[in-house]
């Protein structure tokens, strides 16, 4: 109202600019992916591709086991997301309503182990592995994913459970609810976007988790999406139609995720601030 | 939109104890008498996890960083105890501190930006119209959601050599010398691309947070700034600052730790050249110890690392300490 | 209490590894090795070989007559030589490791010294009896016999004819300055890159050390240090420098990343310098280009003699660890075969392990062209302390893009002296 047309001006403006640069690189890589070779490696780069190619794709996808990969990868990060969730929900139960002796440990504890640079135990992480007789399989990625998002979870859920008003809870132990079934049917449901985005970050985690794959898992069969993309990468650098088709697919899941979780975690929380 | 979602432990605490100091107070205990254990058994399946699989890893890694272990130790599954050799070595070595200074320059710098340039877009978010906050947070969500090994790859890509579209637009922008610049070829320019691409990463995160955190700022309290004649800056200062600061602490300490560790990138874009210039301690670590099979040398170098993140780190598990405290 | 509790999880998750203790043993027990009345049926043998290293068409054959001879299974695995040493370490410290596997000339001693490598000694007295001994000197180490020679190879310059003729070259180039004087007409005269030369292309820089005599380390007391300040050395890296001048390939990056044959294939590049099978590479990527692939020997100063290449070469060997060591010297009997070695050197043009088997070259156009460097081809040095010098970041590479970035060779090998001493010296 009492702003004059270029304090109303600039704000949409910055909006707009920020939003290009934003959006750009995500763009570029779609755009590169579907542009015949000729355009890509053009002297003036084509903004907007108008002949659309699928061959990239093609390429990126015909690699052996590439569904492999993709199985695998689905099932680790799945099984990861999963399991961190049930475990972190019990957690973070427990550190956001209950008084107990120690508690104050547990939350440094958990942000502590937040910290862990798994990069560089991962020799440690190889020789445990590789003395149990356990390489070239699934399991201990999947658990180990679990625990690189397990504190993530615990103190973000830890939030959430906080966030839920007592007086619910309560309201339904005097219904003759127990505490499980309050918390079943209270307070789950109030959880859900909370669940759904704690899950979110785990899957991006895991989803691209390479180097420990790499030291852990030589057999093509055990192999997940980000070494098929590093390796491509090396192999063929320069063919950016390929590399870029290929960037396109392991972010497309990831990207979907986003939208759709997005979307519900909102209408989960609007909801529950409605009722709160 | 996002609003709460991803919104770090301590924000929703400090709802919890708001609750807890009001009417609420004098609740009956009933419900907590549910067994004193109950808490641990509830803890109990994490606590495993984390010994287990952290734990375990860790105190591995302190025994290996105790050991000389290379090629022919690890073919043959051989334990040759080596004292504090590994420890001496590295610590008396110009490399490891120059790794560290530059890790803790380039976390700094990092954090710096996206915390800044974060805070701007959140509060910018804040100030749009409904139409335009959707169409930048759209942006906002696209670039957060993009993985860490598809987004390097897309980032070689725009600053390619030849084909960049960035030496492209520098050229066109009469940088002539740009128009064939080999960005891997400098420290600082290695860096640079580095840099952009955790900024672009990381605001998001912090952007939309943080303009989740500034929409439940009570409006009461700016009408009672305002009456008490503060104006825009005055009401942000007593008024946004105070109330987003635990909100703006979780999310350094956030952003430090993934910074710091930003292995993948650093190693993606240039391997931590050129002439290993670019190696945080991360890249340090691995390089040493998987790269030149000095295996006992990268543990040492690992343990000396997760100390220095936890000194990075220690101001603020103090407040949490302090917090939790108060809590109870 | 807690404790207690932990420790019983500590027990389910032993539990879960000894179960799959079990499962592993099952599959390749004690015994198994062993040929039965059925030979080795049902039995699995992997071996690892590089990329482009041997053609398809040569494992197929291999593994047919292997699966006919023992009644066992063969897998080829691929490999990439970019993290090789990483990946082949931890492999071969693992209960399974490959059975065969291909390992780089250079880097044969070093492994040979852990301990990983099987003893090969009954395989030669049995089939190398008349293996070229210069050839099988990367294999032995401390009077053992720890790999057995595979394949040697040399670079050439491969071109794409196309463009020289469009150039107007007729003939290839007999001396390093024609060379250089026909790709400079090529870039006056085409749009086409004149060569594609790499800053990192280490194999030929060390072939071009070669050729001036130098060596990249010298003894100082009982060990090694490095010898990048020899002025002979810098004379290398001029040459290197001129030619790569003429190149737009980035100069911190090697020749396999991109694979400089991808970069050829595309058809706008005169010329590489490379192995032969890279040829197969740029046919892959474009199969159009088969027809102008031309090969000539790397030109050096005089006519009279080529430029020093560096004598790659493979070996193969057997993982000490490996728990079918009978049915893996089946395997390099039968690969190592005259008929198979003739086959592999025919369809690569590789040197083979013997002198009787060179006649399978003859008519071979990479092999003809790299022949007459071979003689004076020489390898990097036969120590063990050398494979950690490979290791990325490669102190030779550094100093290879710091020159051509700029540097004097001197200050580059000052700058990269130390991490090349250290990686020399490095504790084993």
């Amino acid at each position: 109202m009492k702003r004059s047309l270029f304090g109303r001006l600039w704000p949409n403006v910055t909006a707009v600019v920020l939003f290009i640069g934003f959006v750009f690189p995500v763009y570029w890589m779609f755009s590169t992916a579907f542009k015949p070779t000729g355009d890509i490696i053009s002297e003036n780069p084509v903004w907007f591709p108008t002949d659309i190619t699928f061959e990239h794709f093609k390429k990126a996808t015909g690699v052996d086991h590439f569904w492999t990969y993709v199985t695998n990868s689905l099932i680790v990060t799945l099984c990861a997301v999963g399991l961190s969730l049930a475990v972190a929900l019990a957690g973070s139960f427990a550190l956001a309503r209950m008084r107990f002796k120690g508690r104050r440990g547990f939350v440094i504890g958990f942000m502590v182990a937040q910290m862990a640079p798994w990069e560089v135990m991962i020799i440690a992480m190889y020789m445990i592995v590789r003395d149990a007789s356990m390489l070239n399989s699934l399991v201990p990625l999947t658990v180990f994913y679990m625990m690189m998002i397990l504190p993530f979870t615990i103190l973000t859920l830890r939030g959430f459970v906080a966030a839920v008003p007592r007086e619910l809870e309560e309201a339904a132990m005097v219904d003759g609810c127990g505490r499980a079934q309050a918390f079943r049917k209270v307070i789950l449901p109030l959880l859900a976007p909370g669940l759904m985005s704690t899950s979110l970050f785990g899957f991006i985690t895991a989803w691209n988790e390479f180097p420990l794959v790499l030291v852990l898992n030589k057999e093509a069969e055990a192999q997940t999406l980000p070494l098929w993309l590093s390796s491509f990468q090396t192999a063929f650098g320069n063919d950016w139609g390929a590399t870029m088709a290929a960037s396109s697919l392991f972010a497309v899941p990831i990207l979907i995720l986003f939208v759709f979780l997005q979307r519900k975690a909102v209408s989960g929380l609007t909801a529950g601030a409605v009722k709160g | 939109m996002t609003v709460q979602t991803e919104r770090p432990p301590s924000g929703p605490v400090d709802v919890t104890k708001r609750d807890e100091s009001g009417p609420a107070r004098p609740r009956p205990r009933a419900a907590f008498r549910a067994g004193a254990l109950t808490p641990y058994l509830l803890l109990l399946p994490a606590c495993a996890a984390t010994v287990l699989l952290l734990g375990w890893p860790l105190v591995k890694d302190v025994l290996l960083s105790f050991q000389n272990l290379n090629m022919a130790q690890l073919i043959q599954h051989v334990t040759e105890w080596n004292g504090v050799d590994n420890y001496k070595e590295v610590l008396t070595g110009e490399d490891f501190w120059r790794v560290t200074l530059r890790s803790i320059l380039f976390t700094a710098v990092n954090v710096a930006l996206i915390m800044v340039a974060g805070a701007l877009v959140g509060l910018l978010l804040a100030r749009l119209g409904k139409r335009m906050r959707v169409l930048l947070l759209v942006g906002l969500v696209l670039a957060w959601a993009m993985p860490v090994v598809a987004a390097t790859t897309v980032y070689q890509w725009l600053f390619a050599q030849r084909f960049g579209v960035v030496n492209w637009v520098l050229d066109r922008l009469g940088w002539h010398s740009m128009a064939d610049y080999s960005w891997t070829s400098s420290q600082m320019s290695t860096f640079f691309v580095v840099t952009v691409l955790i900024v672009w990463m990381s605001i998001p995160f912090v952007a939309i947070n943080l303009y989740a955190a500034t929409t439940t700022i009570p409006s009461e309290l700016y009408e009672a700034a305002s009456l008490d004649g503060a104006g825009g800056w005055k009401s942000f200062t007593t008024v946004t600052l105070p109330f987003l600061r635990p909100f703006l602490y979780a999310t350094t300490f956030l952003e430090i730790i993934w910074v710091f560790k930003a292995f993948v990138q650093v190693f993606t874009i240039n391997g931590g050249g050129p002439d290993r210039l670019t190696e945080i301690l991360p890249v340090y670590a691995y390089i040493e110890g998987v790269g030149n099979q000095h295996y006992g040398m990268g543990a040492a170098i690992a343990v000396l690392t997760i100390l220095i993140l936890l000194g990075l780190t220690a101001y603020y598990l103090r407040i949490v300490l302090k917090q939790e405290e108060d809590e109870l | 209490m807690k404790r207690k509790l932990i420790s019983a999880i500590g027990v389910a998750g032993m539990m879960i590894s000894l179960a799959a203790c079990g499962g592993d043993n099952g599959d390749n027990g004690d015994g198994g090795d062993k040929a039965g009345a059925d030979g080795y049926a049902g039995q699995t043998l992997t071996v690892w070989v590089m990329d482009g290293s041997s053609p398809d068409q040569w494992q197929k054959d291999v593994q047919a007559a292997f699966e006919k001879k023992t009644k066992a299974k063969v897998k080829f695995e691929v490999q990439q030589w970019n993290g090789i040493q990483q990946k082949l370490t931890t492999a071969l410290s693992e209960e399974n490791p490959p059975d065969v596997f291909e390992i780089g000339n250079t880097q044969t001693p070093a492994y040979a010294k852990t301990g990983g490598l099987a003893d090969l000694a009954d395989l030669k007295t049995e089939i190398g009896a008349d293996w070229t001994a210069s050839l099988n000197e990367s294999s032995i180490y401390d009077g053992k016999q720890y790999a057995a020679p595979w394949y040697f190879a040399n670079r050439v310059v491969l071109y794409n004819k196309k463009i020289w003729a469009e150039a107007g070259i007729k003939d290839t180039p007999k001396t390093r300055d024609e060379f250089y004087a026909d790709l400079k007409q090529i870039g006056e005269k085409t749009d086409a890159e004149p060569i594609y030369l790499p800053g990192q292309n280490w194999y030929h820089f060390v072939g071009l050390t070669i050729g001036e005599g130098a060596e990249l380390v010298k003894k100082d007391g009982d060990k090694y240090v490095s010898n990048l300040a020899d002025p002979k050395i810098g004379a290398a890296m001029e040459t290197y420098k001129k030619f790569q001048a003429l190149s737009k390939a980035p100069k911190d990056k090697d020749e396999a990343t991109p694979q400089q044959g991808e970069v050829f294939g595309k058809g706008d590049v005169g010329a590489f310098i490379g192995m032969g099978w890279e040829a197969g590479i740029a046919i892959k990527a474009n199969p159009k280009i088969e027809k102008e692939i031309g090969y000539f020997t790397i030109p050096g100063a005089t006519a009279d003699k080529p430029e020093g290449v560096f004598l790659g070469g493979s070996n193969l060997a057997v993982a000490a660890g490996s728990q079918k060591q009978e049915l893996a010297k089946e395997f390099l009997k039968i690969a190592l075969s005259d008929q198979y070695e003739g086959e592999l050197a025919k369809l690569n043009g590789v040197i083979p392990n013997k002198e009787s088997l060179q006649t399978n070259l003859k008519g071979n156009v990479v092999a003809e062209a790299a022949a007459p460097a071979a003689a004076g081809g020489g390898t990097t040095p036969l120590i063990p302390e050398w494979a950690a010098v490979e290791n990325a970041p490669n102190p030779v590479k550094t100093y290879m893009t710091a020159v051509l970035n700029g540097k004097s060779p001197a200050e580059a090998a000052k700058q990269v002296e130390d991490e090349f001493n250290k990686r020399l010296s490095q504790q084993q």
